[in-house]
């Protein structure tokens, strides 16, 4: 009887040490740091370069003194950990383990940059509402984010998504659509994605604008991640006489659609968004096979923009720090949010004057400032609100490679800087 | 849409018979299913890299240097690895997978992770086939990969090393009581196994990016050519190369793409429901017939 009354005890003591929630320490003591968790994808260019951008914001705001939370300033640490989602096959489980080893051993302050892969994001929104932890988000684009926090506020209310979603991409499409069907008469689409949420999200929602719009959609194909041999579809597009081809790529293997394009000559205005041909760089990677695209660049910064000098400032400062091999390295999606997501954390913290969790959500649903993607505003549904003007809102623009090797701004027109021309297999 | 999907399910077939040719030959001969294979393959493509943009290698010493070296590398696997776990077929694969991963995972470490490895191409240009434009590298990989059979053919019919493989590989201990040394051979296949995946390498990751995920592509590829022509037999391969091969690109361009990968997967399925030794295989043809 004793043996059973001990043993429920250990039973009774286990469960609430399992049960209890890990709480981050809210009250610093002085010269204690605020610590910034950054769990992603590393191998990506668009996590390897987010988490170059946070490292440089959080020296930026060191090298200023640091961050004032109530009468005490206290420095910046951040600590990332590499959940590889990225990689075809890497189940979600060990991106979720990844992300709980760092929560537990570094005791984070806040998540920022965080998932790469939708699929990723969607179940660490419950990992974040168990340790109820602030989450700035700067990859990952699912719509179905936003739906989640709508749902069940009280539970998602800690995450927060400052880079560009699916439906605002589908929206910047849809105007560059408009321009090209002004300037050239198109009107056959041919759309191409990766088999992933965001990719499928944006082929399907600019599918169906196409359909309302008069256009034709000469086919949908989707490829599975790690897919190497798109000539199944790049002859149907011939085939068809598609005037257009769309893409959706974050795969590093995505740049073979372009090559394969290439040396088939198929005579189409490739568009959309390749991620390895968003870089700098990618004129001479691609050895000048990128002439002519009209690449999406999620969001300002790398590439900078005049209108908007914090994105100038912030693509020269970035060369400083980590060398010009780097800047022109620098992706097409993440740098500028996971920069401003620093700022934008501790703007919060100043103003909550606390690292109290709730009390920084009511502050981050607050924010209101101008980072390097424009200005920064949160929707009642935590999404940065994005547009085409970057006084009012966050931006993301388009641009044409162009001889001599230059990504020149097509889109929106308020920053353009250039117009959309034929590329050469057209000509 | 027919003559292009003549021209591109050729190149396809000629890409999936030069990816598992080496695979095929070490298994064959020594009957080590070498599973670092994958690894080897990437290695190749890497040692090139590293070669032409760190050291400046002009791109044929590159080519010339990666063959030798990763041939070497599959010599000393033999020795120091299988060596020690021949005849266990399960130590085989475990050791050589392990091998493969290791390779892989290493570069991972590294960093080679990104869109920036690429390969040049042999020769830059294009040429029209029944109006279909098709790029020379492609005309590259269907020369290369014909001039490997045809080599593979006279160097086993013809000349001392490869007698001894064929014998090895007819019938070990005969070919022993003949003089014939079985671990050197052994050896030497598995060096001429990854040389041949090398060559791969070097003609077809020009068409793409060097990624680490290829290389685990590339032995699931060896592997379901290997098992629906035979693994052990070369006309195997190239039958169940262009079986493949048209089967993706006829799935790509009336079904869906993503099922493109599906074509393996099913292949390996029915191959082994039906003819385990697969098309050309013998070593379980007793077997099958009782």
């Amino acid at each position: 009887m004793k043996k059973g009354i001990f043993f429920s005890f250990i039973l009774f003591v286990l469960a609430i040490f399992i049960g209890m929630p890990y709480t981050a320490n809210a009250q610093l003591k002085p010269g204690e740091p605020i610590v910034i968790g950054v769990p992603t994808a590393l191998g990506s260019i668009e996590g390897r370069d987010g988490w170059m951008a946070i490292q440089m914001a959080v020296d930026e705001i060191n090298a200023k003194g640091g961050v004032q939370v109530g009468n005490t300033k206290h420095q910046l640490k951040a600590f990332s950990i590499d959940t590889r989602e990225h990689e075809p096959g890497i189940p979600v489980q060990d991106a979720l383990t990844a992300t709980e080893k760092l929560i537990l051993e570094k005791k984070p302050h806040t998540i920022l940059l965080g998932n790469f892969r939708s699929e990723v994001l969607f179940a660490t929104m419950d990992l974040i509402s168990k340790y109820k932890l602030p989450y700035i988000c700067c990859i990952a684009m699912t719509p179905l984010f936003q739906k989640k926090i709508v749902d069940d506020y009280d539970k998602y209310k800690y995450c927060f998504r400052n880079c560009l979603n699916s439906p605002y991409l589908a929206m910047y499409m849809a105007e560059v659509m408009g321009y090209i069907k002004k300037q050239f008469g198109f009107n056959k689409a041919y759309i191409i994605v990766q088999d992933t949420l965001w990719a499928q999200a944006t082929g399907k929602g600019l599918d169906k604008w196409y359909k309302e719009n008069g256009w034709e959609v000469g086919g949908y194909d989707a490829y599975a991640l790690g897919a190497g041999d798109f000539s199944p579809s790049l002859m149907k597009v011939r085939a068809q006489k598609a005037q257009l081809i769309v893409t959706f790529f974050d795969m590093p293997q995505s740049g073979i659609l372009l090559k394969q394009a290439r040396t088939m000559q198929i005579p189409a205005l490739l568009t959309g968004f390749i991620s390895p041909v968003a870089p700098e760089n990618a004129w001479d990677v691609f050895e000048k096979e990128v002439e002519g695209m009209v690449n999406m660049q999620f969001e300002i910064g790398p590439v900078p923009v005049k209108a908007v000098p914090k994105s100038v400032t912030f693509n020269q400062n970035f060369g400083k720090k980590w060398g010009e091999e780097a800047r022109k390295k620098l992706s097409g999606h993440g740098p500028g949010p996971s920069y401003d997501s620093v700022y934008i954390f501790a703007d919060a913290v100043e103003r909550a004057r606390s690292l109290d969790p709730d009390a920084l959500v009511t502050a981050l649903e607050k924010t209101d400032m101008t980072g390097v993607v424009g200005r920064i505003r949160f929707s009642k549904d935590h999404q940065v609100v994005y547009g085409v003007d970057p006084k009012e809102t966050a931006l993301g623009c388009g641009f044409q490679w162009k001889k001599p090797g230059t990504r020149v701004v097509v889109f929106p027109e308020v920053v353009a800087e250039g117009k959309i021309e034929l590329p050469p297999s057209m000509k | 849409m027919i003559p292009s999907i003549i021209i591109y399910g050729l190149v396809n077939s000629v890409i999936l018979a030069l990816t598992a040719i080496g695979f095929s030959l070490t298994f064959g001969i020594s009957g080590v299913a070498n599973f670092a294979y994958g690894g080897f393959y990437i290695f190749s493509g890497f040692l090139v890299w590293m070669l032409l943009n760190y050291l400046k290698f002009p791109f044929v010493l590159a080519i010339v240097v990666t063959i030798g070296v990763v041939g070497l590398l599959g010599f000393v696997t033999y020795w120091v690895i299988l060596l020690r776990v021949r005849g266990i077929p399960l130590s085989e694969v475990i050791a050589t997978f392990a091998l493969g991963v290791g390779i892989l995972e290493l570069f991972r470490w590294m960093g080679f992770v990104t869109y920036e490895f690429t390969l040049p191409y042999l020769k830059k240009g294009m040429i029209m086939i029944a109006g279909v434009p098709l790029d020379y590298q492609r005309l590259f990989i269907i020369g290369i990969g014909l001039a490997l059979v045809l080599f593979l053919y006279f160097f086993t019919h013809y000349t001392r090393i490869g007698l001894a493989f064929r014998g090895i590989a007819q019938n070990e201990r005969t070919a022993i009581s003949l003089g014939i040394k079985s671990d050197w051979t052994a050896a030497l296949s598995l060096a001429f196994g990854s040389a041949m995946a090398s060559v791969a390498a070097i003609v077809i990751l020009p068409l793409g990016i060097i990624s680490i995920n290829t290389g685990y592509e590339v032995l699931l590829i060896a592997v379901a050519v290997g098992i629906v022509g035979g693994l052990e037999s070369v006309p195997g391969i190239l039958v169940a190369s262009l079986i493949l091969g048209y089967a993706q690109i006829i799935t790509g361009t009336y079904f869906k793409p993503e099922w493109m990968m599906v074509v393996y997967l099913a292949a390996i399925v029915f191959i082994l429901a039906i003819k385990p030794s697969g098309l050309f295989g013998k070593f379980k043809e007793l077997e099958e017939r009782v």
